[in-house]
């Protein structure tokens, strides 16, 4: 009764191709004359910086978007789609970066959801959970049916998603950036079901911008590049450095601090403690001096007490004990607003959270704080002109890739958006830095930049605390680095005075003392 | 004293409840829908208001009743594809849209009436109807099967309601674009076309409940009959956690204290008038305090879809 | 964005309109014409305290010789104080020579008002406060006088001895209307109960015939009430077919042909009269008029359609004589 999965296999997509697409946004050319294909049976990577055209792409070959030109065809055949609806009948599927699950529903309903029942207008829900079953077994992909999908892990949900363009009969499956919200345990299962998938005849499309992921997973790569495409390669054929020059379209630069002597010691931290969100003290006595004109870098492994530390530093958490100075100025109990007017900046670490406010305008973010005093002020009145000016000179000289002033932020990527809180926090030349996770999940071009612009800052004097899960960061940053581990710092250490593998154990939380020496 | 716990005092309250809930019950459920999908509609007492006065005036000149029901439907409707489209296909605030509409039935019905009636008549409305065998129960049954037909339709909507959302591929549907619209449109759901049946259904069932009340429970019609029942019911589904069986019970509540009270009066409990008419109020607001729910709030609530925001 | 503010504003404003509607355009003043503006807190159709007025104004104008000589304005429905206030103001500065507050809600609206329009007069009511201002009457009317005569037929025609009376609030005349009501049924036979309901609403009809019914259940044969919302216990007292009704502000037999005994009417049209008159004659305020039954500004209009017996008819004409010369005294 069940038709043998090998059955289907030839009624599968054999090639998709999508043919000189172009499509325009407001002020975005997104794909300039895109040609891409897929075959049955084969992983096609698209790679490229985040805002390069990819997730536009796709959203064109599922229906989401219209191409404004060129066309999409199926076996030889031309496809117009309308909506996705029309993509899903004609056997494609997509898995969205955001998971498109109705959270208060279970597995099954997500799963049925806007399928034609056997016993329409009557749910057939049954008959639904037998063949996740079915499924479930033969592609190895693990979901309860009956489970509702606020209680499923990132990674579960995933598989649910997947389980939906399987059940709709998808040929060709589009997974968007798939690995990002997954632990390695998860991505290596995830792509345990993915070559599955592939031999039993589905195509396939991987978007990502991690290197070493395409290079894993895939058959072919194309790298696409301001919504052109820069080329298409045999993923055997090419090295990781070559599809780097065609993301970025340069070679990346290392960074290299030059040797400056640090100043006087500008933030001081002493003895602080604080309590963290579950109630439990999550800093123990934090003792750290940072100079003028110097990176000190903060390594650990993540919930060390990173982020409550930023936040305590920032004037968003209370300190229970200890003390925090600016130059001479003990800043403990001061105010937000204190800190910043004592020369306190801040890129925090939940950018979209804390930064900047999402429906504002890029302007608008741009002097979200600074508007009420001079220059943008005359008496009670905002300076209009005072501030667009300011705000243009700051997008040319970060350059701030955004279609206009007005903006709202939700439209920039991620990489600019960080540039412009960037921007915002060193245009007001701090004495102090405190930059967490500047360059999380920021793409490669970005991520440059804003090394070389907190490499400036430490060339203008100011004492920069860079906080980092990312070891390379730090150590090509950083001229002092300091471990952190379970709310105390476990040893501080000159630039290239630590190999990796003893920060590495200092970060596990051994003595310094045993690190350096054992 | 002795009939203050009496048997007919007890059939009088419930009597009263049944009747107080039943214009409650059609704007509440209808108001669901809409909600469950995505949209507040705060004109409900406006759709009500002007469907009333359709409603009563189609009875008053025609006499036929079924025709007066069939008109306020169709004012519901036409009401009910405005609102649509200023909050679907426009995307305009909900709140603002909806309090337009309340302000537009308002004045219209009040209008209409002074233009084309003048001065309150009344009608031979719909007359109790006693089901046999049911309403010959002794006891419960007058009280429960003894009502005109508008009133056992406010009745019958509640399980047909929630077998509708939650049974049927359409509920689904409804339910998930108030979730998470951007899920329902990757999976080929027309959002707007659901959202627009939900609301249309939700401002037809508010028509109906006009015209329960013009034609089966008080058969007049007055400037400002409803006299804000619409937000009472708009308030209840918040109340009912967007269930229809907890809409009921909210509608229940609110109708059996405010029986209770008139009875309070009636038989000359001393408290102040001022405190007995606002037991209803006090005793909903508690209710909601302990038994709030906000995880079955519809996600996408009060919030327009458009497609690529995630 | 704009197009849809600018759409809900349209609708907004459609709306606004609608409910402005009720103000018919002014008509070209004539030589010597009086002009009159009243505002009122519920349509002029609604059967009781609004329409008692419109009629007075109606019949006045009539007895004046028509439009040329009297204009009259009105807005209704205007129960919320902040738009009616605006009205007052409106028709005061657009030179109505008598405005007319009709709502002890709008006092202080009245009270600020007035000094900017020194030649303009205002009344208002139903209250017995002029503010002291010279250009301010006040009126009020003695609806407990009416409530006892209706009280004294209730209690001969009551044959379950319990009488349910629906009121909105217990202020105003809606609460003295009452008070009398309760003598009147005491001073026949004090064993007789009267319960009370108030709903706390002018305008919800629903919870009035709920009301009304309760009564009915708990063995009330005859019911009474104020406010416009009362049309719903008229219509519990026709549901039940055999429960009689008593009216108040203005004549209800038309809602109820079979079943309304008796209304005390409001008759405002001599205390207009009088106003016009005094202000040719250079008087602008400073009074207060109250309606009684003896000055003929209540009336107790019988239903020629109920069959009253003539004993009932009788002890209703006395009480009516013995309030008019004083010797029954009814206390508000």
């Amino acid at each position: 009764m069940k038709p043998k999965i090998q059955d289907i296999k030839s009624q599968r997509i054999q090639h998709v191709e999508m043919r000189d697409i172009v499509k325009r946004f407001p002020g975005v050319l997104a794909n300039s004359k895109v040609s891409f294909d897929v075959r049955a049976g084969e992983i096609h990577a698209l790679l490229g910086e985040n805002g390069a055209g990819k997730s536009t792409l796709m959203r064109q070959l599922y229906g989401l978007y219209q191409p404004d030109e060129g066309e999409i065809v199926i076996d030889g055949k031309p496809y117009v789609f309308r909506s996705p609806a029309d993509a899903i009948r004609a056997g494609i599927g997509m898995i969205h970066q955001h998971f498109m699950l109705v959270p208060t529903l279970t597995v099954t309903q997500n799963v049925a959801l806007g399928l034609r029942s056997s016993r329409e207008p009557l749910l057939d829900l049954d008959k639904v959970t037998r063949r996740i079953q079915g499924l479930s077994e033969a592609y190895g992909l693990k979901v309860d049916p009956h489970a509702f999908v606020w209680q499923l892990s990132v990674g579960e949900q995933q598989r649910v998603e997947i389980m939906k363009a399987l059940y709709r009969g998808a040929s060709l499956i589009i997974l968007d950036e798939p690995t990002a919200v997954l632990t390695p345990q998860e991505v290596k299962d995830l792509f345990a079901t993915l070559r599955r998938m592939v031999q039993e005849g589905h195509s396939l499309v991987f978007i990502s911008h991690k290197l070493h992921e395409v290079m894993d997973i895939s058959d072919r790569v194309t790298v696409l590049r301001d919504g052109k495409v820069i080329g298409t390669r045999p993923t055997h054929k090419v090295t990781r450095g070559e599809l780097v020059k065609m993301m970025v379209g340069r070679e990346l630069k290392e960074p290299e601090p030059r040797s400056l002597k640090p100043g006087p010691a500008a933030l001081k931290i002493e003895g602080l403690k604080t309590v963290g969100d579950r109630g439990t003290e999550a800093l123990h006595g934090i003792y750290l001096e940072i100079h003028s004109g110097e990176i000190l870098g903060l390594a650990g492994v993540s919930g060390n007490g990173q982020r409550e530390l930023a936040e305590c530093l920032a004037g968003m958490r209370k300190a229970t004990a200890g003390r925090i100075a600016i130059g001479e100025s003990d800043i403990t109990t001061f105010t937000l607003n204190q800190r910043i007017d004592s020369g306190m900046a801040y890129i925090p670490e939940e950018r979209m959270r804390d930064g900047a406010i999402r429906e504002f305008s890029v302007e608008e973010n741009i002097y979200l704080h600074d508007h009420s005093f001079a220059p943008y002020t005359h008496g009670i009145f905002l300076d209009f002109s005072q501030m667009a000016s300011h705000a243009i000179d700051l997008v040319n000289e970060y350059a701030l890739k955004t279609p206009s002033l007005d903006t709202p932020l939700k439209n920039l990527s991620g990489g600019n958006i960080q540039k412009l809180i960037m921007a915002r926090e060193l245009s007001r030349h701090p004495k102090a830095l405190i930059a967490a996770q500047p360059t999380r999940g920021v793409d490669i071009g970005a991520t440059e930049y804003i090394h070389q612009r907190l490499l400036a800052q430490r060339e203008a004097g100011t004492a920069i605390l860079l906080i980092s899960e990312d070891l390379d960061e730090i150590r090509t940053l950083s001229d002092r680095i300091a471990i952190i581990y379970e709310g105390r710092i476990v040893g501080v250490v000159q630039r290239g005075q630590a190999t990796i593998e003893q920060i590495g154990l200092m970060m596990a939380g051994v003595s310094m003392k045993e690190a350096m020496h054992g | 004293m002795k009939d203050v716990i009496s048997l007919g005092v007890l059939g009088g309250i419930l009597t009263s409840m049944i009747r107080l809930a039943t214009p409650f019950l059609y704007a509440a459920i209808g108001e669901t829908f809409a909600q469950t999908s995505g949209v507040v509609n705060l004109g409900v007492d406006g759709i009500m208001l002007l469907s009333a006065y359709g409603a009563f005036y189609v009875a008053l000149n025609t006499g036929n009743l079924w025709l007066a029901l069939l008109t306020a439907a169709a004012i519901g409707l036409l009401m009910g594809l405005l609102m649509s489209f200023i909050s679907v296909t426009l995307k305009a605030e909900q709140g603002i849209s909806g309090i337009g509409l309340y302000m537009f039935g308002l004045g219209m019905s009040s209008l209409l009436f002074k233009i084309t009636i003048g001065t309150v008549k009344t009608i031979d409305g719909f007359q109790p109807v006693r089901i046999p065998l049911l309403g010959d129960i002794p006891g419960i049954g007058p009280i429960l099967f003894d009502h005109s037909l508008p009133v056992y339709g406010a009745f019958l909507l509640v399980p047909i309601a929630w077998w509708v959302l939650d049974k049927t591929t359409l509920g689904l549907k409804i339910k998930s674009v108030g979730q998470n619209p951007a899920a329902a449109d990757s999976l080929g759901i027309n959002v707007d076309r659901i959202r627009y049946f939900s609301v249309c259904l939700g401002a037809v069932l508010a028509g109906l409940a006009g015209a329960s009340l013009s034609t089966a429970l008080v058969d007049l019609f007055q400037d400002n009959l409803t006299a804000g029942q619409g937000f009472i019911a708009v308030a209840l589904v918040y109340f009912g956690g967007w269930n229809p069986w907890g809409v009921m019970g909210g509608a229940f509540l609110f109708s059996i204290v405010n029986s209770i009270q008139l009875w309070m009066q009636v038989i000359g409990v001393k408290i102040p008038s001022d405190v007995a008419v606002m037991l209803p109020y006090l005793l909903t607001i508690a209710a909601l305090m302990i038994t709030v729910n906000r995880v079955r709030q519809p996600a996408a609530l009060n919030k327009p879809f458009e497609r690529g925001e995630s | 964005m704009k197009n849809k503010s600018l759409l809900i504003f349209g609708l907004l404003l459609i709306a606004l309109l609608v409910n402005a509607c009720g103000t018919p355009a002014a008509a070209p003043a004539a030589q010597k014409q009086i002009k009159i503006a009243v505002i009122m807190p519920s349509a002029t159709n609604d059967m009781a305290f609004s329409q008692s007025m419109w009629s007075a104004l109606q019949s006045v104008q009539k007895d004046m010789g028509g439009e040329s000589a009297l204009q009259i304005a009105y807005t209704d429905n205007l129960f919320n104080v902040p738009d009616a206030a605006a009205a007052i103001r409106d028709y005061a500065s657009k030179g109505f020579d008598i405005v007319i507050a009709h709502g002890s809600q709008y006092g202080s609206s009245v009270q600020d008002i007035a000094p900017d329009f020194p030649n303009t007069t205002f009344a208002w009511g139903t209250d017995v406060n002029t503010f002291g201002m010279k250009n301010v009457y006040a009126y009020t009317a003695a609806a407990e006088q009416g409530g006892y005569v209706n009280g004294v037929l209730a209690a001969k025609l009551t044959k379950s001895k319990i009488i349910g009376v629906t009121g909105p609030v217990e202020v105003g005349d809606a609460k003295t209307y009452i008070d009398g009501f309760v003598q009147g049924v005491a001073s026949v036979d004090p064993t007789i109960k009267v319960n009370k309901t108030w709903t706390g609403s002018f305008s919800d009809v629903a919870l009035m015939t709920a009301a009304a019914k309760t009564h009915i259940q708990a063995g009330a044969d005859i019911l009474t009430g104020s406010s416009q919302s009362v049309v719903g216990s008229i219509g519990a007292a026709k549901d039940a077919g055999n429960v009689l009704w008593f009216g108040t502000q203005a004549d209800q037999a038309s809602l109820a042909p079979n079943l309304v005994v008796a209304s005390q009417v409001y008759d405002w049209t001599a205390m207009l009269k009088d106003m016009i008159a005094k202000r040719q004659a250079g008087t602008l305020g400073g009074t207060v008029y109250t309606l009684t039954l003896s000055n003929g500004g209540l009336k107790i209009a019988y239903n020629p359609g109920y069959n009253l017996p003539a004993d009932v008819k009788a002890a209703g004409d006395a009480a009516i004589k013995g309030i008019q010369d004083g010797s029954i005294t009814v206390n508000p």
